[in-house]
């Protein structure tokens, strides 16, 4: 005999676990295919697992009010030897490189030594197809094959685009079916052409999104920046302000900008920092070259120019791209808190809210002060750099907005 | 009711009777009329055309050849596809490349009784159509059926390379039609022996219907496999192979030689490297063990790739 473990199913797109609140057999029990056996309840509803296959209850090592994830095995069945030759549960399926050589020997004997179940007792999750275990190192919700990727390629999708999709094939894999019958259901809502602007966009995203980002973020009082602005002839935007104080803390300290290539940094070579400027369907980033090297009223012009050429989308060629982080001023939408991804080949994006008059407690008057504040945010690959890091840097930033003069 | 044993005499009597050029060589192929009984009363029906010859192979294939130059279409019968290895010199040094040497064509047929059966041990049991397909100048042919038996053997006489002929043993007797043939499928093509859309199991020779029973099986657990019978191995159909994977996106093959290289090996190469883009699942093949081939009944019936274990890795392959 031979023990098929019973599996806790998926029971609908977002259910993760379940608890269990009825076992209607015990040991030593004949139970079908399709039978109810265990009784469990999801936040949504009550349902009922069925064992893979019929034969004899043995072991449930599920307990009554318990919850188990997905995937884990509640019991087991006894099934003949030859039930489960038929369910391809015999042998367990061996590893590449051991298939390979029992092909090549030939003589091992395949159904020696290498049984399927599971120790009785493990909750282990397995991955399923059809109800029976499946080889995980085979498949996966995330395998892609050949044959897909060929499609995929075909139709100029990428992975990201099955995200929608929920696969029926091996552990939850899409199969070219479930793929098809994606595509089809799209032709009954209204289609229209992504601009290209939209598509590199999301393809410049979806590479930056390959990282681990992280973000921390920190108050600032503007007053002394918008006072500072007032008297300046130039009048900066916030944004160059938060441009400036980002360059000049890069060039005291360029490391947090570097890039991890491999198990080596990347370090900047010139403090160019760029700017985000909205443009139709999508987002420009003009830079400014040596931006350390420049005081802030120097850089005024030259930053108009690049955000009316970016708006236009006529940026000449050299006024974009080597920059080694951005500055994005969200609160032009009027927000004040938003985690911008940075761009692909940067580590770092420093983000500006939408300022607003806050009372602050002045300790020594004994009242509130109205002040203004916005929320000043960095983002970074957290393969870089960490929160610790990040912070520092984003103090100093801070530190040189509160003191405008040394902008 | 014909037989495959049959169907291969029918085919020696019909080539003896249409062309005066053919002749039949071999050890006992005369009154005795063959091993296997594959020429039996052809030496009365044709006389002077059906000859006895020693027991030596490489002799055998020789003077074969040195006809062929002549003029002649041989038709040469090893006793089992083992021996012709004592012959082999002849067939791969000297037939294979003498139209490429010479522009003299070489229209020899080589019968090999090939592949096991229960009890035949590990002289007499060999499958070598791999082996052969290796060498340029060569066509190898594997008929699976009675009718292909028949009508591959004739086109083997009419063609003028000369032709390896692997006519599978376990099939002689088991294996009836209810009658001959009229037409067949030109050879370098395969045939889908049965239509599925799971998955592709190409296969050849006996392994066929080990393949077949296979599908059946399959059938009752609502999997349609896809059975490519390729009749010839050498021109090997690779369009037919590469159509029916892209139809199901999964490929098994299996035959009744060795691992190490071979026929299944070059199916899944082909594949892999021209129809990569049509795969759902690795290709896989299926083979016999990788001994000499086991005398007992037993052990052979485990050596060999057999409707079970066929079964097996198919629907491993279908998990995929």
């Amino acid at each position: 005999m031979r023990q098929i473990p019973i599996i806790m199913p998926q029971l609908g797109e977002s259910i993760a676990e379940a608890t269990i609140v009825n076992i209607a057999v015990s040991k030593g029990d004949a139970i079908d295919c399709g039978q109810g056996i265990i009784e469990v309840e999801t936040n949504k509803a009550v349902m009922e697992v069925t064992p893979p296959c019929a034969g004899t209850v043995g072991e449930i090592t599920a307990v009554e009010g318990q919850s188990y994830s997905v995937g884990s095995v509640l019991g087991y069945v006894e099934v003949t030897e030859e039930e489960a030759e038929r369910l391809g549960l015999a042998a367990a399926p061996p590893a590449p490189a051991a298939d390979h050589l029992a092909d090549e020997q030939g003589a091992i004997d395949e159904t020696s030594g290498r049984a399927n179940s599971p120790r009785p007792g493990s909750a282990q999750v397995q991955p399923t197809v059809r109800g029976l275990p499946v080889p995980a190192h085979a498949s996966g919700a995330s395998y892609m094959s050949p044959r897909m990727k060929a499609r995929m390629a075909e139709l100029g999708l990428h992975a990201a685009d099955l995200a929608g999709v929920a696969g029926s094939g091996a552990a939850g894999r899409v199969t070219i079916d479930d793929f098809e019958k994606f595509l089809e259901g799209l032709e009954h809502h209204r289609v229209t052409p992504a601009s290209s602007m939209r598509v590199a966009v999301a393809d410049a995203m979806r590479r930056s999104w390959t990282r681990p980002i992280a973000a921390v973020a920190k108050p600032v009082v503007l007053d002394p920046l918008l006072a500072h602005r007032k008297q300046a002839a130039s009048k900066p935007g916030p944004a160059l302000y938060a441009l400036r104080a980002l360059g000049i803390a890069l060039a005291e300290n360029s490391a947090p900008a570097g890039r991890l290539v491999g198990d080596r940094i990347v370090h900047p070579a010139s403090i160019d920092v760029g700017f985000a400027v909205e443009a139709e369907d999508g987002v420009l980033v003009p830079v400014l070259r040596n931006v350390d090297a420049s005081p802030l009223a120097a850089l005024v012009d030259r930053y108009n120019e690049l955000v009316e050429l970016a708006r236009q989308r006529r940026l000449p060629g050299n006024a974009t791209g080597g920059s080694i982080a951005t500055v994005t001023n969200f609160g032009t939408f009027g927000l004040t808190w938003a985690t911008p991804i940075p761009l692909p080949e940067q580590t770092l994006v420093l983000g500006l809210g939408a300022g607003k008059i806050v009372p602050h407690w002045n300790a020594e008057a004994g009242r509130f002060d109205p002040a203004t504040e916005a929320n000043l945010t960095l983002s970074f690959d957290h393969r870089v750099l960490d929160g610790g890091a990040a912070g520092r840097l984003l103090v100093r930033v801070a530190d040189l907005l509160a003191n405008p003069e040394q902008l | 009711m014909i037989t495959y044993l049959e169907a291969i005499r029918e085919a020696q009597a019909k080539a003896l009777a249409d062309n005066p050029h053919v002749y039949i060589y071999g050890q006992d192929v005369g009154a005795f009329g063959g091993a296997f009984k594959a020429t039996k009363n052809l030496a009365r029906e044709f006389p002077g055309r059906v000859l006895d010859a020693p027991i030596s192979e490489d002799a055998i294939i020789g003077s074969a050849i040195g006809a062929a130059i002549e003029g002649m279409r041989p038709i040469i019968e090893m006793q089992y596809a083992d021996f012709s290895t004592v012959g082999f010199n002849q067939v791969v040094n000297h037939a294979a490349t003498l139209f490429w040497r010479t522009e003299v064509p070489c229209p020899i047929t080589i019968r090999l009784p090939s592949g096991g059966t229960s009890g035949s041990g590990p002289f007499h049991s060999q499958s070598m159509e791999g082996l052969y397909a290796t060498y340029p100048g060569l066509i190898v042919m594997t008929p699976a059926t009675v009718e292909d038996a028949y009508s591959m053997l004739l086109e083997a006489v009419n063609i003028d390379d000369p032709v390896i002929f692997c006519e599978h043993k376990y099939l002689y007797y088991h294996l009836k039609a209810d009658c001959l043939p009229t037409e067949a499928l030109p050879v370098g093509k395969a045939r889908i022996a049965r239509t599925g859309r799971d998955v592709t199991v190409v296969t050849y020779s006996a392994m066929l219907h080990e393949c077949l029973a296979m599908a059946e099986e399959l059938a009752a657990e609502k999997y349609e496999v896809e059975v490519v019978d390729l009749r010839s191995i050498k021109p090997l159909d690779t369009d037919t192979i590469l159509a029916s994977v892209a139809r199901t996106g999964r490929l098994l093959v299996v035959g009744e030689a060795w691992p190490w290289g071979g026929v299944t090996a070059e199916v899944v190469a082909r594949v892999a490297a021209e129809g990569f883009a049509l795969l759902d699942a690795p290709p896989r093949r299926l083979n016999a063990k990788d001994t000499p081939i086991p005398y007992h009944p037993n052990l052979w019936g485990t050596h060999r790739p057999t409707a079970q274990t066929i079964a097996r890795a198919t629907r491993e392959l279908l998990r995929l």
